[in-house]
């Protein structure tokens, strides 16, 4: 097959833009993704494809347009909603947790919402604390909905065509640390399932699971700690919920130590629930107890260097893993 | 309400009574594929839309014979056949979504269907949600985008506990917050079923035509409580009273008398016939069994979801690619 | 701070002791390196030395008493402070060691439990039963003592080497023909696996593996399948080392000490090491480690009652070791393998290997290396048989050795250059001495 490298952004907009051209429900909306362009580029040249009234410059009116979107996905329209930071979703919490993944319950299965949310998620870019959320840890907790997180051009794309013609809300988390990482992307379609992790690296000595941008990080820990001998396996886990188990327990049966690594703080956090269900169903093929590399848990400083020294960091990661294999 | 009393309905319970001249007038007015949406008092709103009984009975029983099989409850009516959208707990909620509901029709018409926008969305809310943010942000919306919604203000004149005055500004006209968003207002006597149809029509067939939203501030009374559990502490008998002499029911039995569009036997007929639809609706929803354990665990995905609790692992049940 | 002194463990098995004699009294002034005391321990009567300068203040437990290893017996004062005012803290009964300085609170997850359980990883507990090693006899590596994967893998690689049988509990009964009777060997019985020659039919039955024997199975597969195995084979002369051995055997037999055939091999495979370290090696992805100690395992074959198979004792430092301390750690480790069972620093860290059907006939076999060693020596019986020495055909003694090894660390000139070693070492045995 062949493939071109892009960045991360063009890969978004290509996977919106092929799934709205198939199928005509499928519209944009959010702030400055017409006229603009989009905030961060990612909706760069869309309008002039699709017209305004497919690609919609809202108000900042988070609560409203996402509730409006929310409505249309019930009538049967397939809307993707851009926040332009996961940060601003908070004030859209009502519809996002309230009504969209809960619609298809509490009508008994009439009506569903096939709703895609996407935006930036994360910190690292000095923007403050109210700009630095990391929301997984928030919304994991919901039944109802999805939350995909690649971690690259080739996963952003191919997660987020599956994203759209799922039937159930989604949220989407991209990362402006990404969105300018090119990697290689098929010209021809393609879809990455819901559920299916990758393995970025693979290793013999511990198992590192993580999502969404620190998988670079563990990739770079990964290199450094090859150094001294100690060989990693990298998963990706790519969406959070669904989670895919049977590639995490397969691995740590073979290399008997896990260590989690997750973006948000460690509190009841994505990364407590790999730690919990890997002590759970690997128990006995432990050979330390699951560790977890998590933000420190303080809100995101503006300094730059109190910035990286919050974030699960690849100097943390490697600390984590030599205690897990007892190379102290 | 005496099923409420009795237990067989749980949790909160926010009867009609008093209103019903504003959805059935309303409904009347409406055509059926035009969506309707509203919040938690929507028992009125799903009979009028033409929801059989027995599925709403049902549903408040708990019971999977409900229009939601039993996990909506009292606060979510929905009906897909007959376009009820719900049924909302969270007050204001519903105004966005009543936004993107137009925002819907019109777009299928017209974008995908190349048409005109030909459909008009009711999107019903009471005083209370007057002062909810997403109230506000969903007629901005529908003010810039020409969003085919009318916002029908169900105004008791009461947001459970307190009075209009206390918690809204403007409360004597709140037709002044749809003018500041370029919106359409319209005052509307809510205890005259008549009156009701007669102005929404008109309404209703403008919307339509011009697709842009309106607001009406449709001054009803409710008789009882906010909801079950409330003494109605803050509002003095006498008042009740007044309003009861207003009641719609009567008003329309006596204009239908007056005009003898019926005989008081056709009447007591009718009458006779609802009191046996109630009570068949009563026993059905009764006799109906209350969801299986498995329905749990349906509709939480569109897919089939796993049983978890904490000590089995979260995933779909079906076969991945 | 007063100095206390506890009951001080002698000797690796002791577990009480008893106060022969106290050298000093309260009250005298103690230097480091005095003898405080005469101990008496399960093997012996020992000195207990002093570590501190002060005074001593408190004697606890008096000469004639018996206390349990770690018992508080004495108190010392320290310089400047004074005896008088030092106290016998409470709770001095406790058989525990006296505690250290408060130990480093950065590892907070590892706080040390009192008590003495047993700390196992979960993984580590199921590979131990799967090797049929007790956890508890396992020193665990990681935080508070815990057994981890690690530990039992390192048990668990000296008891899986499938090598074939040594028998060097009986020298006499082995060797002596070999020198005496001028023929090849005839089998001794006991630890023999070779059956007994049957009349009837064979009968068909199934036989349970022990755990040990699984991972036993287990292990050569992996050494079969991972390891690029090829083998070289050398004669040897064995005449003068045949004569070396009559001629120490007699001078050592009033020590009673026997050297077996064996020990002069395993001296001069370690001795080799040196000009030929890639045999002292492992493989390991991208590089190659080569290993300080010269750790010569010997394979020992372990009768029916003792759970079958066989264990390979190492002999450690082996190229730091003479003649005699070979044979006598040889000896000492097929007698203990055979009765107790050896501890995992007995089974631990061989870095070469040897194995030797001699006894038994065999003039010529491979073997199968021992990872994560890169070699190993299979060595045949030495036989009498027809030879050329300076052009005549005369009657000698030739044993053939082939060594089975690891292509990626060892190619076939480096194996013919430790051969050539092995050569001058074995046919001249005086170079054994130096």
């Amino acid at each position: 097959m062949p493939t071109r490298e892009i960045e991360f952004r063009d890969a978004i907009r290509e996977a919106m833009s092929e799934e709205m051209r198939r199928d005509q429900r499928v519209f944009l909306i959010g702030e400055e993704v017409a006229e603009y362009n989009g905030a961060y580029k990612v909706s760069r040249g869309m309008l002039d494809e699709f017209g305004p009234r497919r690609i919609i410059d809202t108000p900042i009116s988070e609560s409203g347009f996402a509730g409006l979107a929310i409505g249309a996905a019930m009538y049967g329209l397939r809307p993707i909603v851009e926040f332009m930071s996961w940060s601003f979703s908070l004030v859209a919490a009502d519809p996002i947790l309230n009504n969209a993944p809960k619609m298809l319950f509490m009508s008994g299965g009439q009506f569903g919402c096939p709703i895609v949310f996407r935006g930036n998620n994360g910190a690292g870019g000095q923007l403050g604390s109210t700009h630095s959320w990391c929301v997984e840890a928030l919304y994991s907790n919901v039944p109802g909905l999805k939350i995909a997180m690649p971690s690259n051009a080739y996963d952003a794309k191919g997660l987020m065509k599956t994203a759209i013609r799922d039937d159930d809300p989604v949220f989407f988390l991209e990362s402006e640390r990404l969105l300018s990482l090119k990697s290689d992307v098929p010209e021809e379609e393609y879809f990455i399932p819901f559920g299916k992790a990758a393995i970025r690296r693979e290793g013999a000595d511990v198992t590192l699971v993580s999502w969404g941008r620190p998988v670079l990080f563990c990739m770079e820990a990964a290199e450094t700690l090859a150094k001294e001998g100690i060989s990693c396996e990298v998963i990706d886990g790519r969406t959070i919920r669904p989670m895919d188990w049977e590639t995490v327990f397969a691995s740590v049966r073979k290399t008997n130590c896990c260590v989690v690594v997750d973006q948000s703080w460690s509190f009841a956090s994505p990364g407590s629930e790999v730690a919990a269900q890997v002590s759970q169903h690997c128990f006995d093929d432990l050979d330390h107890p699951v560790l977890r590399v998590h933000s420190d848990d303080v809100p995101a400083p503006y300094a730059q260097n109190l910035e990286q020294e919050m974030l699960p960091n690849p100097r943390k990661i490697c600390e984590a893993v030599r205690k897990v294999t007892y190379r102290l | 309400m005496q099923a409420y009393q009795d237990k067989k309905i749980g949790g909160f319970c926010h009867v009609y009574i008093g209103q019903e001249a504003v959805a059935v007038g309303c409904v009347a007015a409406l055509e059926p594929r035009d969506p309707l949406v509203t919040a938690y008092r929507d028992h009125g709103h799903a009979l009028a839309r033409g929801m059989h009984p027995k599925h709403c009975m049902a549903e408040m029983f708990g019971k999977i014979g409900g229009c939601a099989k039993g996990k909506g409850g009292s606060m979510h009516m929905f009906d897909k056949a007959n376009n009820l959208f719900g049924g909302h707990g969270i007050v204001g909620a519903q105004c966005p979504l009543g936004a993107g509901l137009a925002f819907a029709t019109k777009y299928q018409d017209e974008v995908i269907n190349s048409g005109k926008s030909d459909c008009v969305t009711l999107c019903f809310l009471g005083d209370g949600a007057l002062n909810q943010g997403a109230l506000h942000e969903a007629m901005n919306l529908a003010g810039l985008l020409d969003l085919p919604v009318i916002y029908v203000v169900e105004n008791n004149g009461y947001s459970m506990g307190t009075a209009i005055e206390r918690g809204t500004t403007m409360a004597h006209k709140i037709t002044s917050k749809a003018v500041g968003y370029g919106i359409e207002g319209l005052e509307v006597n809510g205890m005259d079923v008549v009156d009701v149809y007669v102005a929404m029509k008109d309404l209703i067939d403008r919307c339509r035509a011009t697709s842009r939203p309106a607001f009406v501030d449709m001054r009803t009374y409710r008789y009882k409580g906010h909801s079950m559990s409330d003494p109605r502490k803050y509002r003095g008998r006498e008042e009740e009273e007044r309003y009861e002499v207003e009641d719609p029911i009567g008003k329309l039995e006596k204009l239908v008398k007056d005009k003898n569009y019926a005989t008081p036997a056709e009447i007591e007929a009718i009458y006779d016939g609802v009191k046996t639809l109630v009570r068949e609706s009563i026993a059905w929803a009764d006799a109906s069994p209350v969801p299986s354990l498995d329905e749990l665990y349906h509709d939480v995905y569109v897919e089939k979801w796993g049983p978890y609790t904490g000590t089995s692992l979260p995933q779909m049940l079906t076969e991945k690619p | 701070m007063p100095i206390s002194l506890t009951m001080p463990r002698l000797s690796d098995t002791m577990e009480v002791g008893t106060v022969i004699k106290w050298n000093v009294k309260e009250g005298d002034k103690v230097r480091s390196g005095d003898v405080l005391a005469d101990i008496e321990t399960d093997k012996a009567t020992m000195e207990m030395q002093c570590f501190d300068d002060g005074t001593m203040a408190k004697i606890v437990v008096e000469a004639g008493r018996q206390v349990k290893v770690g018992t508080l017996i004495a108190m010392i004062a320290a310089k400047g402070e004074d005896p008088a005012t030092i106290t016998i803290p409470s709770g001095t009964a406790a058989t525990g060691p006296v505690a250290p300085a408060a130990a480093p609170a950065a590892t907070t997850e590892d706080a040390d439990e009192t008590g003495g359980r047993l700390r196992v990883s979960p993984v580590a507990r199921r590979m131990a039963e799967d090797a049929g090693i007790d956890p508890r006899s396992i020193k665990g590596s990681g935080p508070g003592g815990r057994v981890i994967k690690r530990d039992v893998q390192a048990a668990s690689t000296n008891v899986q080497s499938a090598r074939t049988p040594i028998d060097t509990a009986t020298p006499l009964a082995l060797t002596r023909p070999q020198v005496v009777a001028m023929k090849p060997p005839t089998p001794t019985t006991p630890a023999s696996p070779v059956a007994p020659l049957a009349l009837g039919a064979p009968q068909g039955r199934v036989v349970a593996l022990s755990n040990m024997r699984q991972t036993i199975a287990r292990r050569l597969v992996e050494s079969k399948q991972t390891i690029p195995h090829y083998q070289v084979t050398m004669r040897f002369a064995m005449d003068e080392l045949v004569n070396q051995r009559t001629k120490l055997n007699d001078a050592l037999a009033p020590y009673g000490v026997k050297l077996s055939v064996n020990d002069f091999l395993v001296r001069a495979c370690a001795l080799a090491m040196a000009r030929n370290p890639y045999f002292n090696a492992s493989f390991a992805g991208d590089h190659v480690v080569v290993h300080g100690e010269v750790n010569i395992g010997i394979a020992i074959s372990l009768p029916e009652d003792r759970g079958g198979g066989l264990v390979v004792g190492v002999i450690q430092s082996a190229d730091q070791k003479s003649l005699r301390q070979i044979a006598q750690e040889s000896k000492y480790l097929a007698d203990k393998a055979r009765s107790k069972g050896l501890t995992i620093d007995e089974m631990n860290g061989a870095t070469f290997t040897i194995s030797n059907l001699g006894m038994y006939g065999v003039e010529h076999f491979t073997a199968i290396i021992n990872p994560p060693n890169s070699a190993i020596l299979a060595c045949g019986a030495a036989v009498e048989q027809p030879v050329v020495r300076n052009h005549q055909i005369v009657a000698g003694w030739e044993m053939q050795a082939t060594l089975s090894l690891d292509h990626r660390v060892i190619d076939g000139a480096m194996a013919a250059e430790y051969l050539r070693t092995l050569k001058e070492l074995i046919e001249k045995p005086a170079m054994l001495l130096v």
